[in-house]
């Protein structure tokens, strides 16, 4: 029988302090453990990406608006099959447009799949390196990217040009912690039309 | 009783030669060895150990069946929000039907769910009278299957951000970042 001897040692006609670990339940106990552990072990790790609506607040008649320049915003257009616009625009002035060839960089894997364009997000973080206007590390607010999309687009391909534009990242300083940790450069929204 | 010399007798007198040699080993080395416990139990602890650092008591939602979600690697830790899920045509929210996307199919073009929206609706009005005098957060995840069409996506998205969920998760497979 296997076990452990904890030693010690007794005298004279004392009960003797020598006692064995029965190791059969011990390894049966890790047995069972392991078994439930691994049953229910997640393996699979779910994560989100994110996207904001931009809805706009209630209109407030009692106060004067101030009359704010509008901010630069990146549209990616993703309609054609060959190739992505990036268009930076200012309210509905163009400040820049570049175009991107598209490569869809598939891979399969038990019927899920990766859709992934390295091209584009290197592209669109070279442009928000020149182009954005929230780069400081201060700044709480992120550049906002509009997706425009048809409607027969499947949502893996989506996912992919949301991925690449989450691709792009900054540093951001917490004032009152004093933090400074990673985070997207830009928040994503989709055109409606 | 004579005493005899102390070692194997397991099947030595089976009067057939080849269990003989078997049992005798034949001449070869011997199948049998010894097992160290001492490593075994070394080995199981670790194991045990690892797999209670990767256990997850919080129950991680799985995504509904039948359902494939896309892969992503810039990617946010998952929230506890309500979860809208779109399998086919039809739609749930935590579990529960909430409608299907027959109209957005046939119209071809951005439509209000209206089934969607009440219930993420009544979800919003529910959740602030629990929480009354807190921040609605205003986060809804969609589980979306990877060959949805566009159309339904943006579909319920809008009707998310019309309901007072403008904030719009997507779940995805975390992969590990490649850059």
């Amino acid at each position: 029988m296997a076990g452990v001897d904890v030693g010690g040692g007794g005298s004279g006609r004392r009960r003797s302090l020598d006692s064995e670990i029965n190791m059969i339940p011990f390894i049966d106990l890790l047995m069972v453990t392991i078994s439930f552990l691994l049953i229910t072990a997640v393996w699979s790790h779910m994560s989100r990406i994110n996207a904001d609506a931009q809805v706009p607040g209630p209109p407030r008649p009692d106060q004067e608006q101030e009359k704010i320049d509008p901010e630069k915003i990146l549209h990616v257009e993703m309609r054609s099959p060959e190739k992505f616009t990036l268009i930076w625009k200012a309210g509905a002035q163009v400040v820049n447009s570049i175009e991107v060839a598209r490569k869809d960089d598939i891979k399969e894997d038990k019927g899920k799949k990766l859709v992934r364009y390295p091209d584009l997000a290197t592209m669109i973080e070279d442009q928000w390196k020149s182009t954005g206007s929230h780069r400081d590390a201060s700044d709480k607010k992120l550049d906002q990217a509009v997706l425009h999309t048809d409607n027969e687009t499947q949502y893996m391909y989506l996912i992919g040009v949301i991925d690449a534009i989450y691709q792009t990242h900054r540093k951001f300083t917490d004032v009152r912690s004093g933090k400074t940790e990673d985070v997207p450069a830009f928040n994503v929204t989709f055109a409606v039309n | 009783m004579t005493i005899g010399q102390p070692g194997r007798r397991l099947m030595h007198f089976v009067p057939l030669a080849f269990v003989r040699k078997k049992a005798t080993g034949g001449g070869r080395r011997s199948t049998n060895s010894n097992l160290s416990l001492t490593s075994m139990i070394d080995f199981l602890i670790v194991v045990v150990v690892f797999l209670l650092m990767t256990f997850s008591a919080s129950s991680e939602t799985p995504p509904a069946k039948g359902l494939i979600i896309p892969q992503a690697e810039n990617t946010l830790d998952m929230i506890d929000a309500p979860m809208v899920a779109i399998n086919g045509s039809q739609i749930l929210v935590d579990g529960a039907a909430a409608g299907n996307t027959h109209s957005i199919e046939d119209n071809k073009r951005l439509t209000r769910l209206d089934e969607l929206f009440n219930i993420l609706k009544g979800k919003r009005e529910v959740w602030k009278q629990l929480h009354p005098g807190k921040e609605f957060p205003a986060v809804v995840v969609l589980q979306i299957d990877q060959d949805v069409p566009a159309v339904v996506v943006k579909s319920t998205f809008q009707t998310a951000a019309f309901a007072g969920y403008p904030n719009v998760s997507f779940m995805v497979n975390q992969l590990p970042r490649s850059h």
